[in-house]
Order: structure tokens, then C-alpha cells, then sequence
């Protein structure tokens, strides 16, 4: 048997600059095998010699051998990451995690609520109502960050655009020239679009500040716990429930989330 | 139940020379006035201690460092996973609060979702001659624990030190295979049972149920951790502890990914790369450590996680008294 913390080889196969701070790396298992991973779910990527993070999947082609983790440059692993190459190896395991319930939220409408960086795990259950549409209703997007050079994915963001079955909305923090989008932080943003639960599903993902204060405006249009999802930040390292890091309470981020629904995410971790 | 056989202390050292002819024989070894586990040493001779080696025997299933990969400096797209040791092995002079830890560690190691065929290959090579414990310590207090000093649970075989000899007796099959020698004599003699005290640091099942959110704001977690240098020791004595840290380790062009023992006591355990970090007080810090043991992992693996050995006590630097504190917190709750 296999031991799970020794990572597969995988291939670097394209390197997306994304934002200032944020590269995609695209990869490939070195032996062709696929990533089978759901919306949610996170890999462990190291570098010999460097070290392991926590990355969400941010996106997994149709096929399952490529996937994509984004990367925000932010401690050693990160930016050794950043200065890889396509053509390059590195060592990925996993998927690991509790997925969203896409399967649970058919027919509903869809609010995705995204801040900064949080927006890569949010990006396949896009991608997956996408390539099920039929089997969801609205979708919304509303995607926040810091400034306009900040916003990842901007591909993605002029195709949600331009969908005539998304509603799109980009915030930035502070006024900026040339910016066509709203202004103002996530949570006001929420607040004044006005969204209304009528059974739909709110996903939210960011900086735990902003999940926070994201919550707190979504109770304040009246959303029930049992119709928002998060997805949560804690230091996790093994992934498989055995580090002890990421634990909330008795509950491991890892192994009993990342995917939380409010009403059943461990009290003190709000 | 196989009956009890006898060895006359002076065919002692016989006896373990025929057990290190058969197996990697790990005992205890005193080394500046501390006892730990380590390998047999034919020159140099074995006391068993009464009760409480020092250092746990967490450290011969779970190492305080463990290569699970190597990879060549030079060529980072290679990384080899470490086999698993295959030899047999005997651990012997356990005592039961030892044994019950790593039967503990057992749950998050092989009873887990995902199994670490390392740590189980260690324990399937590792036959465990436990020992009955003769006199509890100052701070023993696995009789508050559902333990006692003698109690054979997870061993394999036990023995007991008396006044004539040592009695052993095989508990598994594991252990009938290496009590075969012909040093051993058949005796109608039984280690003496006594009655051990209780009630040292005792623990309520109330604390368990009620304590985590009852208790959150209380300022006891202010008080237990005022003094605590967050320096980890409770952990890397408590033969339950089980955190670890995954990093790579680059000699002389060879590499290894390790796995090396980790606190939850440390500032930047769970400290996050964007700085937030949910632990950041002492006390939150304290309170987690303190919890897990009697809640948290009532939770996770349906068992509590102290064995009453003590450790944490004699250990800390500052004199904060774990066994005290949880009893403490315990009378709180069943008061509330």
C-alpha cells in the first residue's frame, strides 16, 4: 500500500498569469492518470527541496488529466511555484476534502460569491453548472477584489459576461479610472444587489473576513443557514486528517470540510 | 488465558539475549539519569523501571523524525518513497499507560481513512511484552483514566516484576510465539493483585459532554495559561500527542521529505501564509490542547486521549500541572 503523504510526479503543462499576484499552473499526472476530483475538493502540491501547500482545485478539464491550481504569491512554496516553468515537475496528491453537494442543488437558482483569491474554488461549480445547465436555474456571480489588477480569471469573467444565463457582478475596493464594475466591498455589494434566498444556494469563499462579514449581510436579506455554503480557510498540511493543524473544535477543515454549510460549520470557527 | 510462567531474575540477562537472537529487541535504557526506549545492548545491563519509563514508547511506532521520501538535489523530478521496515521486533518493559497510548495512536494512524502503511508496519512487526507496573508514581493517575498499573490491555505479553522472579504470560498469540523459552517454568504463582488508589485528578464524564462551549469565555483558560511558555514539552512527552509537521530536509545533495513530531502549542502551528491565524492567544492555544484530550477526540475517534501517565506534569518548565488543571475544569462543569 501506498503512502498517501508521498505525492505523484506531475507535469507543468501551461503557466497562466492571472493577476499581479496570481499565476494558474495547468498540470498533468506524469503517468496519464486522471485527477478525480469534484468542485471544492484541494491537492497537495510540493516541490522537493521547497515544501507542500494546500491548493483548491481551480479548475479540472473535461477528461480529468488536466486541472488547475491557482496561486497567489505569498510564502516559500508559493513563489517557487510561480517561478516554474511549463515543462517543469512537481509533486501533487490528493484530491482531498469534502466537495459541494452540486448534485443536492439542482434546479435551484445559484448565487456564487467570490473574494480575491477564493474565487478558484468556486470556479468548477461554475464550470460544472455550466456543463449541466439545464439542471440549474439562475446563476449569479458576484466577484470582488482589491483593485482592477487584482481580478483573476479574466477569461472567465468577460465568458461569464457575455452568458446571457449568468448575472455578473465585479467590485473593486476603491474608486479607480476606467472601471466599468460596482465599488465597494463584498458584503455592501451583496447587501445592495438585493439577492433573495427563495431557495436558491449562496456559495462563498474569500478572505475569512469577508466570509464573515458576506454571512452576515446574506442573514440580513433573510438567507437561512441551510442554503449558504463555505468553504473554509484553516492551515492544513497532511490533508488527510492525521497533522492536526486544521482542526475545528473535534471537526478537521481537511478531511469534515473545507465544504461547510452554515448551519453546520463548528461554532467558534465564525 | 495461558497461565503464568516464571523466570529466576539471575537467568534475566539469558532470557534477553535469546529474545535480541530472534528479534530487534528494544528496552529500557537509562542515559543520564532518564530512562527511555532503545535497542538491547548485550554489554550494558537492563533494569526495568517500577513504573513510568520517561519517555514514552510513542517514539519506537511514531518517531520524533521519519523520512517517508528521498529525492536527489539535483534532480527534484524523482521522489522515492521509503519502504517499510519488515524485521520482527520486540518491545519489552512497557507499562500500561504506554500501551494504552499507542493503542490510541492506532486510531489515527491505522483505524483512519486513510491507513499509514509506515506506522502499521512498525506496529505488525512489533511484538509488545508489556509490564505490570509495581508502585504508582507521584504523578501516575491512570486509575482515574479507566486504567491501572495492572492492566494488559494492547499488550501482546505481560510480565511482573516480584519478589522471587518475573512472571510472564502471553495475552495474544503475538505473544505466546515469543514466551517460548525453556528459561520459562511452569507456576501456579500469580502477580499479587492490589487495590490501587483513585481519585488523584479525577475526571468526570460531565466535562467531557458539557465543557467545550459552556466553558469558552470562562477565565480559567486565562489562569492555566498565564504562566505557559507555549514551548510544546506536554506534547512531545504525552505518549497521545500525535501532530506532525511535513517538511523536506536537503544534506550534502541528498534530500528527504520528513514527518517530525509538531505542536499545537506553537505560535505559528496554525498560523495561516496571509497571517490570520485562529490560535494565536496562549490560551486559545492551551484551551485546544486541554480540550482535545477529552472532548475533541471523544469526537473524532470516540475515546478520550490522557492515560493518566503524568508526563505533562513533570515535564513543563513552568510547573503548570495538566492532570490538576483538566480535574479543575471537570469539578467547573459538573457544578454548572
Amino acid at each position: 500500500m501506498a503512502v498517501e503523504l508521498v505525492p505523484r510526479a506531475a507535469v507543468i503543462k501551461q503557466v497562466v498569469d492571472e493577476s499581479l499576484d496570481v499565476k494558474s499552473l495547468v498540470f498533468e499526472f506524469a503517468d496519464g492518470s486522471e485527477l478525480s476530483s469534484l468542485p471544492g475538493q484541494f491537492i497537495e502540491v510540493s516541490i522537493p527541496g521547497v515544501g507542500e501547500s494546500t491548493f483548491a482545485v481551480s479548475r479540472l478539464e473535461p477528461g480529468a488529466r488536466r486541472f488547475h491550481v491557482s496561486v497567489k504569491r505569498m510564502g516559500h512554496v508559493t513563489k517557487a511555484l510561480h517561478r516554474s516553468a511549463a515543462g517543469e515537475t512537481a509533486f501533487v496528491r490528493g484530491p482531498y476534502g469534502k466537495p459541494f453537494p452540486v448534485g443536492e442543488w439542482k434546479v435551484k437558482d445559484i448565487l456564487i460569491v467570490g473574494g480575491g483569491i477564493g474565487l478558484a474554488p468556486l470556479r468548477p461549480v461554475v464550470d460544472h453548472i455550466l456543463a449541466n445547465r439545464a439542471d440549474y436555474g439562475k446563476l449569479d456571480i458576484v466577484f470582488g477584489a482589491r483593485t482592477p489588477g487584482d481580478m483573476i480569471f479574466r477569461e472567465d469573467l468577460a465568458a461569464w459576461g457575455n452568458d446571457a444565463g449568468i448575472k455578473l457582478v465585479k467590485t473593486i475596493d476603491v474608486e479607480c479610472v476606467d472601471w466599468d464594475g460596482c465599488v465597494g466591498l463584498l458584503p455592501n455589494v451583496v447587501k445592495q444587489q438585493g439577492y433573495r434566498s427563495d431557495g436558491s444556494i449562496a456559495v462563498v469563499c474569500g478572505p475569512p473576513i469577508m466570509i464573515r462579514f458576506t454571512m452576515a449581510a446574506l442573514k440580513e436579506l433573510g438567507w437561512p443557514d441551510a442554503q449558504v455554503y463555505t468553504t473554509l480557510e484553516m492551515k492544513m498540511q497532511c490533508g488527510i486528517g492525521q497533522c492536526g493543524r486544521c482542526n475545528i473544535g473535534g471537526k478537521y477543515v481537511c478531511k469534515d470540510g473545507p465544504v461547510f454549510r452554515l448551519d453546520q460549520i463548528p461554532a467558534s470557527a465564525m | 488465558m495461558a497461565g503464568w510462567k516464571q523466570l529466576a531474575k539471575a537467568d534475566l540477562p539469558a532470557f534477553l539475549a535469546e529474545l535480541a537472537g530472534q528479534a530487534e529487541l528494544v528496552v529500557p535504557q537509562e542515559k543520564d539519569g532518564k530512562v527511555r526506549f532503545g535497542p538491547f545492548d548485550r554489554s550494558k545491563p537492563v533494569s526495568f523501571p517500577s513504573s513510568l519509563v520517561d519517555v514514552s514508547l510513542k517514539a519506537v511506532f511514531f518517531p520524533k523524525r521519519r523520512p517517508i521520501a528521498r529525492f536527489d538535489s539535483a534532480d527534484k523530478a524523482k521522489l522515492e518513497p521509503v519502504a517499510p521496515e519488515t524485521g520482527p521486533r520486540i518491545a519489552m518493559g512497557a507499562h500500561p499507560c504506554d500501551v494504552a497510548a499507542v493503542n490510541y495512536v492506532d486510531r489515527v494512524f491505522i483505524h483512519s481513512a486513510f491507513k499509514d502503511p509506515l506506522y502499521e508496519a512498525e506496529r505488525n512487526r512489533t511484538t509488545i511484552i508489556g509490564m505490570f507496573c509495581s508502585e504508582m508514581k507521584p504523578e501516575c493517575h491512570c486509575t482515574d483514566r479507566e486504567l491501572s498499573p495492572d492492566d494488559e490491555r494492547g499488550m501482546d505479553a505481560v510480565f511482573a516484576d516480584t519478589k522471587d522472579g518475573y512472571l510472564f504470560r502471553a495475552v495474544t498469540d503475538k505473544g505466546t510465539a515469543v514466551l517460548n523459552s525453556a528459561l520459562l517454568k511452569d507456576t501456579t504463582e500469580a502477580p499479587e493483585k492490589k487495590d490501587w488508589p483513585k481519585g488523584k485528578y479525577p475526571v468526570s464524564p460531565e466535562c467531557v459532554v458539557h465543557s467545550p462551549s459552556s466553558l469558552d469565555s470562562d477565565p480559567f483558560w486565562q489562569d492555566v495559561s498565564d504562566l505557559c511558555l507555549t514551548c510544546g514539552a506536554c506534547t512531545f512527552a504525552c505518549p497521545t500527542c500525535t501532530c506532525f509537521l511535513v517538511s523536506d530536509e536537503q544534506h550534502d545533495g541528498k534530500g528527504e521529505r520528513v514527518i517530525a513530531w509538531d505542536s499545537c502549542q506553537f505560535t505559528g502551528y496554525s498560523r495561516m501564509t496571509g497571517g490570520h491565524n485562529p490560535r494565536k492567544s496562549a490560551a486559545a492555544r492551551v484551551r485546544n490542547r486541554m480540550l482535545d484530550k477529552f472532548v475533541f477526540t471523544v469526537e473524532k475517534y470516540g475515546a478520550t486521549s490522557c492515560v493518566g501517565c503524568g508526563r505533562c506534569a513533570i515535564i513543563c518548565p513552568v510547573g503548570r500541572h495538566f492532570p490538576k488543571e483538566i480535574s479543575a475544569l471537570s469539578a467547573k462543569a459538573k457544578v454548572r
